[in-house]
């Protein structure tokens, strides 16, 4: 099947088929929420031309704007995964593993607590800042074992953001949402300060080939006229780029990044020209699906007075993520 | 750094536990401190005895415990990374802690223990499953990140149920603290503590023969599988009863066993277990007085201060051991 998959007619299916279940869950998300509106109310509304003023609130300034940051968060972490993973060598890896989810998350949360009104644009340029700094430190203290030194670090900085929230506690109940990653309440202006990032996409993708050199090995990479250090720079300073601004407008959100990658890796190979765009549609499906169940379900808890709604998104992440990445660890045993 | 060692670890006990019991407010001189201990008609009686000497027995009690689990840990795994706080044996424990918390079970405090290693025991064994035989580093970090995630997950669903009050007690538990402790709470892990210790002590000789490898020690006679598997469950008794009263506290599981190699000048079990409960102890009880010092009157939580103190030093203790 990957073998079809991977010849242009097969692609080009893939592609129809990605691009249905978008617009399928597209309209799941303009379609579903807490008020309920007439599904031609809902068309009207896109086009500008609903009945009621307030329609036009809900779907245009609430529903598209979450639907669409989660569409392009899901896809700029599934190319961070996927770059991480091929600089790491190792499958397993992921933003969020890697200690640059959590830099990002402190410097977010540094400037939400010593200064609030820098507003979501400070935050971009917080999350940014911190994810390059976490990168950096990365690069310089733990070339020899990205992984460890990544949770190591990830468990530092996650510290010092506890330490932030404890001499500070009020913002702790949206601090703590956010560091797990929740689409809830997106607006237009996220959507406004997160899609210029979408532009690291075809970077991304322009690298494919040298990280197709890099995956043999070293040595292989050097013969084939590769010079390690700065590509690696380059593809990591990518990589921490894209995870950051999803993480500016998403939160921390887990294994998307590591999900996206293996599924694509399953559907079309490991040949990098073709997994970045596929990893990246997947990504977009798998994070904007999530947080379609995020919001829709609602469970009784017993002895609660209310039902359970409103779950963040990240919380439906790990939970389906965390079976997917041991079925994929005992895969790689058994090969 | 032998001598250093040797010299820190009982100076680190006796200083922390004579600030565990004389700083704070009001401040008192170690004299005074041990006559207020011992009058019981002492104005500051009521104080020592029922809020600052559980406290630090608890911080020795909970640190030897996390030690002698890391040192289990490690051992049996034969992997310097491995200990509760990356296997998601915290984070298992910190689910269910979470979900009494926030639900509002009315679930007493001696029962608490058993509900936590419930969680503790299933993370840890999906870790541990996971892992299968891999002795890679990175990839234990990897996955233990990924349960701990998916645990954490899980902790704030159960949490987005909760008022924000709730969060607020339910977050400091989360970060591991020692603040406000008093005997109920000795008490409920102390049989914990005592059986997991004792157990520790009959496993030591076949977990000290299982890191000569899978093969040697079974021609040795140790039956491999249920040494490695009854080894993981005392670590995660241990590990569980410390987390239900005091939360995760992170790294001194990790960093007390890399410590006591040194100190010991061996790598063989028996004797590092000997050496590793006065150092996780040491360790935890000095934290402690960080954490409840450095800002006063503000507590930081104790798992903050011995992660900021205990990665660093980690990642020196697996640097000149490479």
């Amino acid at each position: 099947m990957r073998a079809a998959l991977r010849r242009p007619a097969g692609l080009s299916a893939l592609g129809a088929v990605a691009l249905l279940a978008g617009a399928v869950i597209v309209l799941a998300h303009l379609l579903t929420g807490r008020s309920s509106i007439p599904s031609a109310e809902v068309v009207a509304a896109l086009l500008g031309r609903a009945s009621e003023p307030a329609y036009t609130v809900v779907v245009l300034d609430h529903r598209l704007p979450r639907v669409l940051v989660g569409l392009a968060a899901g896809a700029l972490l599934a190319v961070a995964g996927v770059l991480v993973q091929a600089v790491v060598r190792n499958p397993l890896a992921e933003p969020s593993t890697t200690g640059v989810g959590a830099g990002a998350a402190l410097a977010v949360v540094a400037t939400l607590v010593l200064a609030p009104d820098l507003g979501q644009g400070g935050a971009y340029v917080a999350s940014l800042v911190g994810a390059l700094a976490t990168g950096a430190v990365l690069w310089a203290v733990g070339r020899r074992s990205f992984a460890v030194t990544g949770v190591l670090l990830g468990a530092v900085l996650a510290a010092v953001t506890s330490l932030l929230l404890v001499v500070d506690s009020a913002p702790l109940g949206t601090v703590l949402r956010w560091l797990v990653g929740s689409l809830n309440a997106r607006t237009p202006t996220d959507w406004a300060l997160l899609w210029p990032w979408l532009a690291l996409l075809p970077v991304a993708w322009a690298l494919a080939s040298r990280l197709n050199a890099w995956s043999l090995g070293e040595a292989a990479a050097v013969g084939l006229g590769l010079r390690p250090g700065p590509l690696l720079a380059v593809v990591l300073l990518v990589a921490v780029a894209c995870a950051a601004a999803a993480v500016a407008a998403a939160g921390a959100v887990a294994f998307v990044g590591l999900v996206a990658p293996h599924i694509g890796r399953l559907l079309v190979g490991a040949d990098h020209r073709v997994l970045v765009p596929v990893a990246a549609a997947l990504g977009a499906l798998l994070l904007s699906l999530a947080d379609l169940v995020a919001f829709s379900v609602s469970v009784q808890v017993p002895g609660l007075a209310t039902d359970v709604s409103g779950v963040p998104v990240g919380a439906v992440t790990a939970l389906i993520g965390a079976p997917v990445l041991v079925s994929l660890v005992r895969r790689e045993q058994r090969a | 750094m032998i001598v250093i060692l040797k010299t820190t670890v009982p100076l680190g006990l006796v200083v922390g536990l004579l600030a565990g019991l004389c700083l704070g407010r009001p401040v008192l001189d170690p004299v005074a401190a041990v006559r207020a201990l011992l009058d019981p008609a002492d104005p500051a009686h009521v104080l020592l005895v029922e809020g600052r000497l559980p406290r630090a027995v608890l911080a020795v009690g909970a640190g030897g415990a996390l030690g002698v689990a890391g040192l289990l840990l490690q051992d049996v795994l034969r992997n310097p990374i491995a200990g509760p706080e990356l296997l998601g044996v915290s984070s298992g424990a910190a689910v269910v802690t979470a979900a009494v918390v926030v639900l509002g079970l009315a679930v007493p405090v001696v029962l608490l223990p058993y509900a936590a290693l419930a969680g503790a025991l299933v993370a840890g064994a999906l870790v541990v499953l996971t892992m299968g035989r891999t002795r890679s580093p990175d990839h234990v970090a990897l996955i233990g990140a990924a349960v701990s995630a998916a645990c954490g997950g899980l902790v704030v669903a159960v949490v987005g149920l909760g008022t924000q009050g709730n969060v607020v007690v339910l977050f400091r538990y989360l970060l591991g603290s020692l603040a406000a402790r008093g005997w109920t709470h000795v008490e409920a892990v102390a049989p914990w503590l005592l059986v997991g210790l004792v157990a520790a002590a009959l496993l030591a000789r076949r977990v000290e023969t299982l890191t000569l490898g899978d093969e040697v020690a079974a021609g040795l006679g140790v039956a491999v599988t249920r040494t490695r598997v009854l080894a993981v469950v005392v670590a995660a008794v241990l590990a569980a009863a410390v987390a239900s009263v005091c939360g995760p506290v992170a790294f001194v599981a990790l960093l007390a066993p890399h410590l006591a190699r040194r100190l010991a000048r061996t790598v063989a079990t028996r004797r590092v277990l000997v050496a590793v409960v006065p150092v996780g102890a040491a360790l935890l009880l000095c934290a402690d007085q960080v954490a409840r010092l450095v800002i006063y009157p503000v507590e930081v939580p104790v798992g903050v201060a011995t992660t900021l103190v205990g990665v660093p030093a980690l990642v020196l203790a697996l640097r000149s051991r490479a």
